[in-house]
C-alpha cells in the first residue's frame, strides 16, 4: 500500500547500513524513514500500544501500532503538528528530537541518548531533509530468528540474531532493533539485545522477535536433569493414541506420569466432566460393585446417553456464543439455547452444528441462530468471532494494526468479513433492553467491506485460504463452511479438540484455547494433529472425540504428583484438580441435599444447567462466577477461587435451609430408625464423595453424633454441610 | 503500595505484552504516591491506600437545577418550582429541597462542571461507573460493560482486606457496575434486602442465626479434619485447593472477628442515629455502608434507583427522592465527620447525566449530559467549595470543564491507584485504565 501511494520505484539494489546507526552514516549516506527511522522508534517503544499508538495517539502525537501503516507514521511526523516536530533549518530544535531525548518535558521520559547512533540518525535524517524512502530503496520481505531451535542446560546463557531479508536479497543483521519476548519466563528470559537466559526449570518455551510488524520465533528446550530409562516408560498402560503421544513426550522432557486413578474417583471425574452431574448413589454402589474389565467404557457410554449431557454442554457453548439479552431479545436468546440444547441432544456432528448456526437465516423469533446475526451485526464482528470461536485464532487484533506475535494484518481481518458483508435484515433493529419485535436475516447478493487504511474492496478469503469471489446466486458462507469443514483444513478441526481437551484435562494443548498461533505453539504438536485428523475422519462427532479423551489412560492418571512431574503442569503427566464450575457446582449441592433450586421464570425442578439466561437473580451462580450478561461474549469462565464463595458456602441461609428441608436427603436419612449412625454417614459420604468413608473418616464423623446437644437430624446437617465445605467436594480431582 | 500490580490474574501475559514498552517517566505514579503519601503522613492525613470509598449512585441522571445547581434568575421555564437556599457557606445556593446537605456544604465540595455527550442511561452510566465511554453508542435501555468499572479495580487492586470483598454493592450492581475481563472475582458482592426492614442481615458473612455458636464450632472442626483431598505444597505445582483454603481461612478470620461481625449488624446502632439517617432503605442503606467502611470494604456503592424525571419532577423532589436523598446523605456526612472518619473515606454522588434545562410538556425534565453535578466529600476533599460553573442557565459546563476521565483519574488517585496503569484483556490486549484525563486539581489541594 505504500508503494501505491509513493509511487513504486524500480528495485535497485541498494546497501543500507541498517546495523550501524552511528557516526559512519555522517550526513552522507541517504537515510530512508521506513527502513531506517521507523525501526529505530519502535524499538524506542515511541508505538507502544500505551503510548504514540493508542487508538487516540498521546498528546496529540500518534503512530500506527508496531509501524504497520509508515506512510500514516511519516505524515503524522513531517506533516502534522503544525511543522514541529521537525525542524530542518535546526534538527536539533526539532521536537521528535527534543522529545526523544527527554530535553523537553515527555512523559516518556527520554527514550534515546543524546549523541548515541539512533539520535545522529534522526539529525542526519532531517538534514537530509526527511525522506520517506530512497529511492529504489529495497523492501523489507521477511526476518528470520537464529538459532531456531535449541536444548538448552539450564542457566544457559545464548545471543540470539534476526536478520531481515528484503526485495532486492540482501540481508540485515536487525537485532539491535528487534524487539524480543519470552512467552515463558520461568523457562526463559531474553533481554532487549536478545541475550536469552534459561532459567531453572524444565520444559519447552517460546522467544519472539517482532521487527516492524514481521514476527519469528525460537524455540527453547529445556530436559529435565534427570534422564529416566526406557524401562521406566515400558510399563506405562497405553490405551490409546493419545497415552502413545503423551507418553513419547514425557520421554523427552524426562517427565513420569502419575499413577492411575481409583474407580471411585473415576466415576466422579468423569461424570462430573461429561455430564455434569455427581454420580446418584444408586449408580455409585452398582459401578463400586463391577469388576468386569470394561467397566469404565461401559460407564462413559451410559454416561453418553444421559439427558444431562445436552444441558452441560450447551451451558459452555452458551458461554461462547449467547448474546446479550437485553441487547438481541429474551426470546431470540432462549430460541438459540434452545437450538444448541437440541444439537447436543442429537450429537449433531460438529461441522454440521457450526454450519447450521453459521449459515443461518429466518426469523429471530423462529430460529435460535438468527440471534447471532442480530447481535453482531457488523461483518467484521461476525468475522472476528468466526475466527476466535471455530478457529481457534485471534484475528480481533488485526481490526486496527498487524497481529503483535503473528502473520495476520488487516487484510486477513476484512477479507475474512467479506463472508458476512452480503447479509440482508429487515425487521426490528436493536431495541434495547427489550427488542421484542422480530428481525429476519437472509444472505442478499450486494455489499462488501473494504479495507480501513486502502478503501480496496475485499473479496472473500479466510485466513491461509484461498479467495473466494462472491458468485451470483451463491451464499459466501456456505464455501466459508466448506472450506473451515475440509478434512485437512488447519484450523477447524484443531480449534474444537483443543477446546474438548481443555474441558477434560483442565488445559488446552494449546492455551489460551483459542489463541493457535506460530508464538503459542502446542505443547504436544503430534498430540493435536492426531486428535484433530481422528475427529475429522470419525465425522466429526463430538462424542466420539470425548469417550476417546475419557477412556485414554492420560486422563484416568491421579491428581498426586510424582517427583518426576510436580513442577509440570503443561505435559498432562497427572490430572490437573479444578473448581466445579458455577453451574455444576450448585446442582451438585442440590443433589447431594435433595433439595433443588428455583429459578424465575423456569420450571420448578430445573437444574442450573438448565438455565438458558445469565440475568437470573442466583447469588449461588454470582458468587462461584458465571459470565456478566451485560458484557460481550464469548466469555471466558473464572475458575479461581474466592471469599465470597467460601462465605457463601458457609454461611449462606440458603444451604442451612437445603440442610433442613423436611423433603431433604439430610432429615431423610436422619429419620430413617433402620439406618445406624455408620450407614448414615456412609450413605452422606456416597452422595459428596462416591465413595465410602475411611476407617479414620468414620470415627471422625461419628463425633458429630456424640456431641452435647446433637440429635441424628442436626449430626447429619453438620456432616453433609462439612463434606459440602470441603476441597474433595468443591474441586473435580 | 505493594498491592499495585501484585495480584494481577494474568502475570505472565502482562510482562510479555509490557515488554518494549517498559516503564514510563523518570518519576512513576508510585513516587507520586509514596511521596503523596509521606506529605499526607506529615499533614496527619491517611495515605491513599487507607482510603475507603462510598459511591452513591442515582441511577436514572438527577437534575442538577434541583440538587446543586438552581438557577433561580433564570426563566421560570427553566428555574423550575423551586427556590434556592442559601447553604453555611457564604455564597453557595443549592435548591431548596436540599436544606440538611446546605447545613454541610463546609464539608463537602460541589461540581459543577463535569460533563460529556452521551445522553442515553446505557452509554452514560457506563462512562461515569468506569471511566471510559462506551466504544459504539448503545441505546438507553443497554446494560454494557466495555470496561472494568471502578469497585472491580478497587477490588482487583486492594483483594481481601479482612477477609471482606473490597466491592460491595446495595442492593444491586449497577449497570456496569461489573468487572469486565478483571474477571468475576472482582464482581461486586450485592447485599440485597432492606437494611431499614426488621431482622435485616447481611448475607454470608454471619454464621446463619439458627447454628449456635457452639454448633459451627463442631462444624468448623470436623470440617478440617474431614477435608482430606492431598494438596501439593510446592508451588510450581499450581494447586488451586490452596486458594482455596486460604480464602476460606479469610472467610473464617470475618466470621469469627467481633468487630466485623457487629458492624454487619445494624441494629446495633442507636434508634437516635438511625432516624438521622432517615428510616427508609436508602437512608439505611447509606448507614449500612458507613458500617462497612469501618471494617474496611474498600468500594462500596449505595444504589438508589428512579432518578429518571421524565415527568412531575417537582413533586417527586419535593415528596420523595429530593427529601431522602438530602436526609441520608446529610446524615452520612456528619456522622463521617463527627467519628473523624472523613479523611479516610471519599463520599461521591453522582448519577449518569444532568437534565434538560426547560421544563417538559409533563413538568419533567429530560436527559441532558451537558452538565451535572457531582458532590465530594472526604479524603482531603476541601469543604466548602464550588468547582467549575455552568452558564447563567444551566445549559452547560462552563468554566473549568472537566471530563468523566478527570473524574477517574481523580477517584482513583484519591484512592491511591495508578490510574493511567495499562491493563490486559482476556486476549492480551492492552488497555489504559483511564484513558487521558488529569485530576480534578480542585480536590488536591
Amino acid at each position: 500500500m505504500i508503494a501505491r501511494r509513493f509511487h513504486l520505484l524500480s528495485l535497485l539494489s541498494l546497501t543500507l547500513s541498517l546495523g550501524s546507526a552511528g557516526s559512519v552514516f555522517a550526513g552522507q549516506r541517504p537515510i530512508s524513514f521506513v527502513n531506517e527511522v521507523l525501526p529505530h522508534l519502535i524499538k524506542a517503544g515511541c508505538a507502544g500500544g500505551n503510548c504514540h499508538a493508542k487508538p487516540e495517539g498521546q498528546n496529540n502525537f500518534k503512530l500506527s501500532v508496531f509501524g504497520y501503516d509508515p506512510a500514516h507514521d511519516y505524515r503524522e511526523i513531517v506533516q502534522d503538528g503544525r511543522g514541529r516536530r521537525v525542524f530542518l533549518a535546526a534538527p536539533e530544535e526539532s521536537l521528535l528530537v527534543k522529545k526523544a531525548i527527554g530535553a523537553v518535558p515527555h512523559e516518556g521520559g527520554a527514550r534515546i541518548t543524546r549523541g548515541s547512533g539512533p539520535y545522529e540518525l534522526l539529525l542526519a535524517w532531517i538534514r537530509q531533509g526527511v525522506p520517506f524512502e530512497i529511492p529504489g530503496e529495497a523492501k523489507l520481505q521477511s526476518v528470520t530468528l537464529t538459532p531456531r531451535e535449541g536444548i538448552y542446560t539450564k542457566s544457559a546463557k545464548q545471543a540470539l540474531k534476526v536478520e531481515a531479508t528484503f526485495s532486492d536479497g540482501s540481508i540485515q543483521d536487525v537485532t539491535h532493533l528487534t524487539e524480543f519476548l519470552s512467552q515463558n519466563k520461568e523457562l526463559a528470559e531474553v533481554d532487549e539485545e536478545g541475550h536469552v537466559t534459561v532459567g531453572t526449570t524444565s520444559g519447552e518455551g517460546v522467544i519472539v522477535a517482532r521487527y516492524m510488524g514481521l514476527v519469528d520465533i525460537a524455540r527453547i528446550t529445556v530436559p529435565a536433569d534427570v534422564k529416566l530409562p526406557d524401562a521406566a516408560y515400558a510399563k506405562l498402560p497405553e490405551h490409546n493414541e493419545i497415552d502413545k503421544l503423551v507418553h513419547e513426550r514425557h520421554r523427552k522432557l524426562g517427565l513420569l506420569p502419575s499413577g492411575t486413578c481409583s474407580d471411585e474417583e473415576f466415576l466422579r471425574r468423569v461424570s462430573l466432566d461429561l455430564i455434569g452431574m455427581l454420580p446418584p448413589v444408586e449408580i455409585t454402589r452398582t459401578f463400586l460393585a463391577d469388576t468386569r474389565p470394561d467397566r469404565r467404557e461401559r460407564l462413559v457410554n451410559d454416561l453418553l446417553k444421559h439427558p444431562n449431557y445436552a444441558d452441560h454442554w450447551a451451558v459452555k457453548w452458551g458461554d461462547l456464543v449467547r448474546p446479550n439479552p437485553s441487547r438481541v431479545g429474551v426470546k431470540p436468546v432462549y430460541l438459540l439455547d434452545d437450538w444448541l440444547r437440541q444439537a447436543f441432544r442429537q450429537n449433531t456432528p460438529y461441522d454440521q452444528m457450526v454450519r447450521d448456526l453459521l449459515t443461518a437465516e429466518g426469523s429471530t423469533h423462529e430460529h435460535g441462530p438468527v440471534a447471532l446475526f442480530r447481535d453482531k451485526r457488523d461483518p467484521a464482528d461476525m468475522g472476528a468471532f468466526v475466527s476466535q470461536i471455530f478457529l481457534g485464532v485471534r484475528l480481533d487484533c488485526a481490526k486496527c494494526h498487524h497481529h503483535p506475535s503473528e502473520k495476520w494484518g488487516q487484510e486477513d481481518y476484512y477479507s475474512l468479513a467479506a463472508f458476512f458483508a452480503q447479509m440482508k435484515r429487515k425487521g426490528q433493529a436493536i431495541s434495547a433492553p427489550i427488542s421484542g419485535e422480530v428481525e429476519h436475516w437472509w444472505a442478499g447478493s450486494t455489499g462488501n467491506v473494504t479495507h480501513p487504511v486502502t478503501d480496496a474492496v475485499m473479496v472473500p478469503k479466510p485466513p491461509d485460504g484461498p479467495e473466494m469471489p462472491y458468485v451470483e446466486g451463491q451464499d459466501p458462507r456456505t464455501r466459508l463452511l466448506d472450506w473451515m469443514a475440509a478434512s485437512n483444513n488447519p484450523f477447524f478441526a484443531k480449534a474444537i479438540v483443543n477446546r474438548i481437551w481443555a474441558d477434560f484435562m483442565g488445559r488446552g494443548i494449546v492455551d489460551p484455547v483459542d489463541d493457535f498461533r506460530a508464538s503459542n505453539p502446542p505443547s504436544n504438536e503430534a498430540l493435536i494433529d492426531w486428535l484433530a485428523n481422528d475427529f475429522a475422519s470419525n465425522g466429526f462427532d463430538l462424542q466420539h472425540l470425548m469417550r476417546c479423551i475419557v477412556l485414554s489412560h492420560t486422563y484416568q492418571l491421579s491428581a498426586e504428583p510424582n517427583q518426576h512431574n510436580l513442577a509440570d503442569t503443561q505435559n498432562f503427566a497427572r490430572f490437573q484438580k479444578r473448581r466445579l464450575t458455577a453451574e455444576v457446582l450448585m446442582d451438585a449441592v442440590a443433589d447431594l441435599t435433595g433439595v433443588r433450586d428455583s429459578f424465575q421464570g423456569m420450571a420448578p425442578g430445573s437444574r442450573a444447567v438448565q438455565t438458558w439466561n445469565h440475568k437470573l437473580k442466583s447469588d449461588f451462580l454470582d458468587a462461584f462466577g458465571r459470565p456478566n450478561a451485560s458484557q460481550e461474549c464469548p466469555c471466558e469462565r473464572e475458575r479461581k477461587s474466592s471469599v465470597v464463595q467460601a462465605l457463601h458456602l458457609m454461611n449462606s441461609s440458603d444451604l442451612q435451609t437445603k440442610l433442613a428441608s423436611k423433603e431433604g436427603r439430610v432429615s431423610q436419612l436422619a429419620a430413617d430408625a433402620t439406618l445406624s449412625e455408620p450407614k448414615l454417614v456412609t450413605e452422606i459420604y456416597l452422595a459428596a464423595y462416591s465413595r465410602l468413608p475411611e476407617a479414620e473418616e468414620l470415627q471422625t464423623a461419628l463425633r458429630f453424633f456424640t456431641h452435647p446437644g446433637a440429635t441424628r437430624q442436626t449430626a447429619a446437617e453438620d456432616l453433609t454441610w462439612a463434606l459440602i465445605n470441603s476441597a474433595e467436594f468443591v474441586f473435580n480431582h | 503500595m505493594a498491592s499495585l500490580h501484585s495480584n494481577c490474574a494474568g502475570i505472565k501475559r502482562r510482562d510479555f505484552l509490557q515488554t518494549g514498552m517498559a516503564a514510563v517517566g523518570g518519576l512513576g505514579f508510585t513516587d507520586l504516591l509514596r511521596l503523596r503519601a509521606q506529605a499526607a503522613q506529615a499533614r496527619g492525613l491517611a495515605s491513599p491506600d487507607q482510603v475507603n470509598c462510598i459511591l452513591v449512585w442515582l441511577d436514572g441522571g438527577p437534575s442538577h437545577y434541583e440538587t446543586f445547581d438552581p438557577k433561580p434568575d433564570a426563566p421560570q421555564e427553566i428555574r423550575g418550582e423551586f427556590k434556592s437556599i442559601k447553604t453555611n457557606v457564604p455564597g453557595v445556593h443549592f435548591s431548596e429541597v436540599m436544606p440538611n446537605l446546605a447545613k454541610t456544604m463546609d464539608k463537602i465540595s460541589i461540581i459543577r462542571s463535569i460533563c460529556h455527550k452521551d445522553p442515553n442511561h446505557g452509554g452514560g452510566n457506563h462512562y461515569l461507573m468506569t471511566g471510559a465511554p462506551t466504544p459504539v453508542p448503545v441505546g438507553c435501555g443497554a446494560f454494557v460493560s466495555f470496561h472494568p468499572s471502578f469497585g472491580s479495580m478497587v477490588s482487583h487492586e486492594r483483594g481481601v482486606r479482612g477477609g471482606l470483598p473490597a466491592y460491595m454493592s446495595l442492593p444491586q450492581v449497577s449497570r456496569s457496575g461489573g468487572p469486565n475481563f478483571l474477571g468475576a472475582q472482582h464482581a461486586p458482592f450485592v447485599v440485597g434486602g432492606d437494611p431499614n426492614g426488621k431482622g435485616f442481615r447481611v448475607r454470608d458473612v454471619a454464621i446463619p442465626p439458627e447454628i449456635t455458636d457452639d454448633r459451627a464450632f463442631t462444624r468448623q472442626q470436623l470440617r478440617e479434619s474431614l477435608d482430606n483431598l492431598k494438596r501439593i505444597s510446592d508451588q510450581r505445582a499450581e494447586d488451586p485447593t490452596l486458594g482455596f483454603d486460604s480464602f476460606y481461612q479469610q472467610g473464617m478470620e470475618l466470621v469469627t472477628s467481633p468487630t466485623a461481625q457487629a458492624a454487619f449488624d445494624i441494629s446495633q446502632e442507636s434508634d437516635k442515629v438511625r432516624d438521622s439517617y432517615g428510616r427508609n432503605d436508602f437512608g439505611q442503606r447509606l448507614l449500612l455502608a458507613r458500617r462497612l467502611v469501618e471494617v474496611g470494604v474498600s468500594f462500596t456503592v449505595a444504589y438508589y434507583g428512579g432518578w429518571d424525571h421524565h415527568r412531575d419532577i417537582f413533586k417527586t423532589m419535593k415528596d420523595k427522592a429530593g427529601p431522602t436523598l438530602d436526609q441520608g446523605l446529610a446524615a452520612l456526612i456528619n456522622d463521617l465527620h463527627d467519628r473523624g472518619m472523613l479523611d479516610t473515606t471519599l463520599v461521591i454522588c453522582l448519577g449518569e447525566f444532568g437534565r434538560t434545562p426547560k421544563v417538559n410538556k409533563d413538568n419533567g425534565r429530560d436527559h441532558w449530559p451537558g452538565a451535572m453535578s457531582v458532590l465530594v466529600a472526604g479524603a482531603g476533599v476541601p469543604g466548602g467549595q464550588v468547582i467549575g460553573a455552568t452558564d447563567p442557565k444551566g445549559y452547560y459546563a462552563a468554566e473549568n470543564i472537566y471530563s468523566p476521565e478527570d473524574f477517574a483519574v481523580s477517584l482513583y488517585t484519591k484512592l491511591g491507584i495508578d490510574p493511567h496503569q495499562v491493563l490486559h484483556t482476556t486476549t492480551g490486549r492492552p488497555v489504559q485504565l483511564v484513558n487521558g484525563g488529569k485530576p480534578i486539581k480542585e480536590l488536591f489541594v
